[in-house]
């Protein structure tokens, strides 16, 4: 009802990887990074056996984790056998990593703040508090660690909350609890469309009991395979929660119409000059993510996508440029932290903000299923 | 008074300045909020000095010092070598050292009397310590960690070690450094005491996520509630005699 944007995007589908694991010999297994957690990165990477347990042992009668269990268990099977004897020559031994889904739990603090440190750009807001309020949340919500890690680093962490329901303790009901306030503030900043800002007013003003932030956090190079289970589980949980929560309340809290979702993108430089100054092969847009391209991208025929990117020069200002293109409004946004990667020269680094219907999931997790699993 | 602040969203403030009771260093980049808030305490007192050392504003891990010195890595650039002989104290010795293990920060400890060293240290750097700082040097573990730059910080007049560390160890330290030591954390339970905490003989800096009962005790530790004259009469009040009869 609120956004009816028809998308006619003609962009090639096609997922990069921003890393690529490195391939070269090496004399003996010991890694040479100075920090637990580098050292538990260094390890993951170098993993192709990935499995997942999923430990919530209070749902029991959850067909899915079995399902996919066996069928993401074969499928990795498939995919070892296939770099194994491609990279024979070149690794001594793989470094197997078992990834394992928990739920939030206040130790997981410092793991998860690390996550979301660059969540709003750079902005100086109550992130300690916002991360508080994901681990308060144990019933929705995913962090996933490695199995018999001494480190217990945390190398996700999704969750779905509810921004209309986090009230600050000190004041009155209708006074959001401080990092809500922060994040709300920062949303409403960076748009600068007029047409936009008024939809995102609703989104985060008098609709915001129906909308969910979709926090999705992940070191770089997780096993793209772990994502259809991750996001599985949320919605699942999501849908559960609805039937579960002791009151009323928050049941119904769960019951989110958008999800909204704040990401990273980059952008050609010259995408906004209509499109003819791009060479052959380079796309206008590069996503960070795979499940960031499938929420832009149609299903099928239309449906509702709030886009804002936002342009960032420095820290204390922010400038802000609409474009129109196809028929709905993107902002963009700069990050102030440099990219260093060759081939994303001719590319800004972007930040963006979606509001997908919560009707549309389904297709979404289809279509992600799709993506990874081939 | 123990301050709480952040720098740039990151609550790892003793990697990002160096207080000691002479000077004061705080890294480059961040936001005014987080020199000034280190101003508002110090800037009456001693000299706050922006800087980098090695390009990076890691500097509180890379150098170590007191008031009687400073010692920088072997990659400090000549400028900011300069920039700091200018900046501090004429009391204050500002040396360059030739020393494999470059972040001093991780692996000196020390107040004005005393100093822990990693065990792997060379001989002449050990000698540079001693001569430079002015102080003991003592090739010490804590609680099995041999950068004990990070795991522990003291001043002259109490330390705070990881959360680790058993009673023995830290009766020998104790015995070591003169002073009351307390195992504990900071920044909400990160044992990384010296990347969480900067501290002088007066007031300290701690990062925002610590907790009340984190700074209630790195209050304790410190002294840093009782620094008011009242509290220096009252310790002496054994040996003053007030009234001849």
């Amino acid at each position: 009802m609120f956004f009816t944007f028809f998308l006619q995007f003609m962009m090639p589908i096609r997922v990069l990887q921003p890393y690529r694991m490195p391939r070269k010999p090496k004399k003996n297994n010991r890694l040479v990074t100075f920090s637990p957690f580098g050292r538990s990165i260094a390890m993951a990477t170098r993993s192709w056996r990935a499995t997942k347990e999923v430990e919530k042992p209070e749902r029991q009668n959850k067909d899915l984790a079995t399902s996919s269990l066996n069928g993401f268990k074969d499928n990795i099977k498939d995919k070892i056998q296939q770099s194994d004897s491609s990279d024979d020559e070149e690794f001594e031994g793989d470094v197997q990593a078992d990834f394992v889904f928990f739920d939030p739990k206040p130790d997981d603090f410092h793991g998860v703040k690390l996550l979301l440190q660059t969540y709003l750009d750079n902005l100086q807001w109550d992130l300690s508090g916002f991360v508080d309020l994901i681990l308060g949340q144990p019933t929705v919500g995913t962090v996933v660690k490695i199995e018999n890690d001494e480190d217990d680093g945390v190398y996700s962490v999704v969750s779905a909350l509810n921004l209309g329901r986090y009230k600050a303790s000190s004041c009155f009901l209708f006074c959001d609890s401080k990092c809500v306030l922060e994040l709300k503030d920062f949303l409403l900043k960076v748009c600068q469309d007029m047409y936009v800002l008024g939809k995102l007013k609703s989104l985060v003003g008098e609709h915001v009991q129906h909308v969910g932030l979709l926090v999705s956090q992940r070191v770089v190079n997780l096993p793209p395979q772990l994502l259809p289970p991750l996001y599985d589980g949320l919605f699942e949980e999501v849908e559960w929660a609805t039937e579960d929560e002791p009151t009323k309340e928050l049941q119904s809290s769960f019951r989110f119409r958008f999800y909204l979702i704040i990401s990273k993108i980059y952008k050609h430089k010259n995408a906004d000059q209509n499109r003819g100054t791009l060479k052959n092969g380079e796309e206008s847009v590069i996503y960070n993510r795979p499940e960031d391209e499938i929420f832009f991208e149609v299903p099928s025929g239309m449906f509702s996508v709030l886009l804002l990117s936002y342009q960032c020069a420095n820290l204390t200002s922010i400038k802000c440029f609409c474009s129109l293109a196809h028929g709905h409004s993107v902002f963009a946004y700069m990050h102030s932290r440099l990219l260093l990667m060759r081939q994303l020269k001719n590319y800004r680094p972007m930040g963006l903000v979606m509001a997908v219907e919560a009707c549309k999931i389904s297709s979404f997790r289809e279509q992600l299923h799709l993506l990874i699993d081939e | 008074m123990a301050t709480r602040l952040q720098y740039e969203n990151n609550c790892e403030v003793g990697v990002f300045s160096k207080l000691t009771n002479a000077y004061c260093l705080v890294a480059i980049g961040g936001s005014e909020n987080f020199y000034s808030t280190f101003e508002a305490e110090l800037a009456d007192v001693i000299p706050v000095v922006k800087t980098s050392i090695a390009g990076t504003r890691i500097i509180g891990r890379l150098c170590a010092g007191n008031k009687k010195g400073l010692l920088l890595p072997h990659n400090t650039t000549d400028q900011e070598l300069q920039h700091l002989r200018n900046s501090l104290p004429d009391s204050v010795v500002v040396q360059r050292i030739e020393e494999r293990l470059s972040a001093l920060g991780n692996c000196i400890s020390c107040n004005d009397h005393v100093a822990l060293t990693h065990p792997d240290l060379d001989k002449e750097t050990e000698e540079l310590i001693a001569d430079v700082l002015g102080v003991e040097v003592f090739r010490q573990t804590v609680a099995g960690n041999i950068i004990v730059g990070s795991y522990c910080t003291f001043s002259n007049i109490g330390g705070l070690v990881h959360p680790h560390t058993s009673i023995e160890d830290l009766d020998e330290l104790s015995t070591l450094l003169q002073v009351p030591l307390v195992a504990g954390t900071v920044n909400r339970g990160s044992d990384v005491i010296a990347a969480g905490l900067t501290v002088n003989d007066w007031t300290a800096f701690c990062g925002s996520d610590t907790t009340a009962t984190e700074l209630s005790v790195i209050e304790s530790v410190f002294k840093l509630r009782e620094a008011k004259p009242s509290a220096l009469v009252d310790e002496m009040r054994k040996s003053l005699i007030d009234t001849y009869v």
